[in-house]
């Protein structure tokens, strides 16, 4: 009820509005330079860039190139994805180009990640993650059951564009007393303290800046780079696709991922919460924002902090649905005696991905309340492997200590159970690869019906 | 720590308030008013205009002041604080019912595949649900009636003297809890063996977000079963379902209503059980257990409950003991 109500005032304030792209003017008073746009996130679509990039080394398993993506702050460093590519040429290929002494590491969740052995905090794992990859062929490591091209990818895009969003710029930085918007972010910007917070949280978004004129199935193609809808992202038609503005990273593609196979509206609604912050923001015509402005920007920030939090939760239910499905396969490969490699190597893929989406949620300073405990004791620290072991803790050398955990098949039951747990947690509206049948909905029904103690 | 702790406090009394607003709870004011207007139909149809006259009981200040209707609604609220803290919020069902879903399916259960459409599914599910419902909350009843550790407890809700919609929650925290696990128990099996059975379209007709059958049930006068308005279905009907003149025969202080009509909805439980007592609205009854308890407050109807158990587990013992011996005595020559 009162998200229908929240997505019904969203929906009525930008008729009146009409703020379609996340494009706006300089308010900035007494400013008399020469830009005539306030929107600046180019160091937020550099981590994007370092990310892509991350993602494509891990898969190679080479350390000091890692690091040049995860921790260096090195000139010069080329941007490996997105590339120019036949009928989808790019703007930009060298990190700097976007904004230049940019690492990811340092913008990582510090606090405490309880869903990996040793309590690393969200740094600390996610060196030992690049560490441990560089020990594997190709960043993968069949023994204990992970994919490190997937943990570090999943889990990166949480720690630091997930958290610095919604822990960071969306939460304390919109207090009044921090970058106001009587003034100048920084002497000489163009920007307010204000417009340009905002800006950055929606740069980790990592959404085109005319996403709303785009369909969800518009922006996955973007993010594939698919010639056809080239038109569609070039937007200021120069004939190339400005990262900067144009181009769909992480989890604004796994938004309208989600949304384009199960018909929901993540994508949009979060997109038209940044592109409404925004436009009350520009209004203020740069004076300090008032007490009700600001709760207002907050409702905003609510609405787009707990949208990105589900889009989150949803792909971490879409892959345990995935494990589940594997599981099965493998059933029926050993009951036939056949080759189980390629359907194990899917397996891994899959809890790489699950276990990176469930950490991400831990990674941003967010009380999840039981879910946390759960996922972590249901996911456990890898997969149930052949022989029925797990990852139960590291030994004092960092290597991976495997115990008895019951019966491979049985692990399936886990995924049913951290589904559950996602979609009554979260609000789940997608679900998909749902392999409850649909528990979670009868659930609620019963939970409204009668949950009483009462007899006669 | 005092501060967090009187937050629960004003939260848990907060949500049970809101019960009376809360169409999905019985003691709301819609159905205590529906209640009403049913009655009146009723009585106007079967005694013409003096008929509302049998309706005054409903209201009166000598039965709502009396010291049993306050430690009804003293118990309300006490028990929701203590069950608040003895039974956990969520998730319990859904850990249960994912565990029985993928048993079914290791044990072979597989999906129908009638193609079925999810309305009759819905309907098919609802149908059965409500009678395992039904027939569970009478069978726990039934228990509590003949098991002496049970009745211990369940002594609370007889200890009335008088009824009010209220009464409704004067019970002992543990029935509270075998409730608890009741619903636990028949929820986990039909929902799992269900969602196997037919995967992805189980659900539950509601109205207003209440089930159909609750709904229906507490519209057309659940409330007065705890009333002292008598209101018989008349012989033909209360074969099949309960009226309030019947479960107030349950209340009776009669020998000869010992024992009888421990239905909620259906009739037909306790016909097959042949306890099936026929109300009257003419009939006069006394209500209580005839006991101590029936005089004391919130505490004496916590603590009285659990030394009367425990005597009975005690008297247990003892009696085992005793054949014991009498067998060894009668074996040794
Ligand atoms: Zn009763
Ligand atoms: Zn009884």
């Amino acid at each position: 009820m009162k998200k229908t109500l929240l997505s019904l005032l969203v929906a009525c304030s930008t008729s009146a509005m009409a703020a379609q792209s996340y494009e706006f003017g300089v308010t900035l008073q007494g400013y008399d330079g020469s830009a005539t746009s306030s929107v600046s996130y180019g160091g937020q679509i550099a981590r994007h860039a370092l990310h892509n990039s991350l993602k494509k080394v891990a898969g190679k398993g080479d350390q000091a190139q890692m690091n040049t993506y995860l921790s260096s702050t090195e000139a010069g460093r080329v941007i490996l994805d997105p590339v120019s590519k036949d009928g989808f040429p790019v703007k930009q290929s060298k990190i700097d180009e976007l904004s230049s002494g940019k690492d990811l590491l340092s913008s990582a969740y510090d606090g405490v990640i309880t869903g990996w052995p040793g309590n690393p905090t969200g740094q600390e794992l996610l060196e030992q993650l690049v560490d441990a990859a560089a020990k594997t062929k190709a960043g993968y490591d069949p023994v204990n059951g992970y994919d490190y091209v997937q943990l570090i990818s999943k889990f990166a895009m949480g720690a630091v564009f997930y958290n610095k969003a919604v822990n960071h710029y969306l939460e304390e930085k919109l207090e009044a007393d921090q970058h106001p918007n009587n003034e100048a972010y920084k002497p000489g910007t163009a920007y307010t303290g204000k417009e340009h917070v905002w800006d950055e949280a929606f740069g980790y978004f990592g959404a085109p800046a005319n996403g709303l004129s785009l369909s969800a199935k518009e922006v996955v193609q973007i993010t594939k780079q698919n010639p056809e809808v080239f038109a569609k992202a070039d937007a200021n038609g120069d004939g190339v696709v400005d990262l900067k503005s144009e181009m769909a990273f992480a989890h604004a593609y796994y938004a309208a991922s989600v949304d384009a196979s199960a018909g929901t509206n993540y994508f949009h609604t979060i997109m038209q919460a940044f592109v409404d912050g925004r436009q009350l923001i520009s209004d203020a015509k740069g004076k300090a924002l008032t007490d009700a402005q600001r709760t207002e920007l907050k409702e905003y920030a609510a609405v787009i902090a707990t949208a990105w939090q589900q889009v989150i939760a949803e792909a971490a239910f879409k892959y345990a649905g995935s494990v589940y499905a594997d599981l099965e396969k493998i059933a029926v490969i050993e009951e036939a005696h056949g080759d189980v490699s390629k359907a194990y190597r899917n397996y891994v893929k899959h809890w790489g991905e699950l276990k990176g989406f469930a950490l991400a949620l831990e990674a941003a300073g967010r009380d999840l309340g039981n879910a946390q405990a759960g996922l972590d004791r249901l996911i456990g620290f890898s997969p149930v492997l052949f022989g029925d072991a797990q990852v139960v803790a590291l030994d004092g050398k960092g290597g991976f200590v495997q115990a008895n955990a019951g019966p491979m098949q049985e692990y399936k039951l886990n995924m049913i159970k951290v589904q559950n747990l996602l979609a009554q947690s979260f609000a789940l509206e997608a679900k998909l690869n749902d392999k409850t049948a649909g528990m979670s909905d009868v659930l609620e029904q019963l939970n409204a019906a009668a949950q009483s103690a009462e007899n006669d | 720590m005092l501060e967090s702790y009187l937050t629960w406090l004003m939260e848990e009394l907060a949500t049970a308030g809101s019960s009376l607003l809360d169409l999905r709870k019985r003691v709301s004011l819609w159905y205590l008013l529906s209640a009403v207007g049913f009655a009146f139909v009723v009585f106007y149809w079967r005694y013409g205009k003096h008929g509302w006259q049998r309706l005054l009981p409903y209201v009166s200040p000598k039965v709502w002041l009396s010291r049993s209707s306050r430690t009804d609604v003293g118990l309300w609220l006490c028990n929701r604080l203590l069950l608040a803290l003895l039974i956990p919020k969520t998730l319990t069902h859904a850990l249960w019912i994912s565990g029985l879903y993928y048993y079914w399916q290791k044990q072979g259960l597989t999906p129908l595949g009638l193609g079925w459409s999810t309305t009759w599914v819905m309907v098919l599910f609802t149908f059965c649900y409500v009678i395992a419902d039904d027939f569970s909350r009478f069978f726990t009843h039934w228990c509590l009636h003949k098991v002496p550790m049970l009745w211990a407890f369940h002594q609370v809700h007889h200890s009335a003297l008088v009824l009010t919609p209220f009464t409704v929650f004067r019970t002992h925290p543990v029935e509270g809890v075998l409730f608890f696990m009741r619903s636990l128990c028949v929820q986990s099996v039909m929902v799992s063996v269900f969602l196997v059975l037919f995967p992805n379209q189980v659900s539950l007709w509601q109205i207003y977000g209440v089930l159909v059958t609750t709904f229906l049930f507490n519209v057309l006068g659940a409330n007065l079963r705890h009333s002292m308005v008598v209101l018989s279905y008349g012989p033909r009907i209360e074969k099949w379902l309960i009226s309030p003149a019947q479960h107030q025969i349950h209340h009776s202080t009669d020998v000869a209503h010992y024992d009888r009509n421990f239905g909620v909805l259906l009739a037909i439980w306790d016909r097959l059980f042949k306890t099936w007592l026929p109300g009257n609205d003419q009939q006069t009854l006394k209500f209580g257990t005839g006991r101590a308890i029936d005089r004391t407050g919130v505490i004496g109807h916590w603590w009285i409950p659990m030394m009367d158990c425990a005597d009975v587990i005690r008297h247990g013992v003892a009696k085992r003991c005793r054949n014991l011996k009498k067998r060894l005595t009668i074996r040794e020559p």
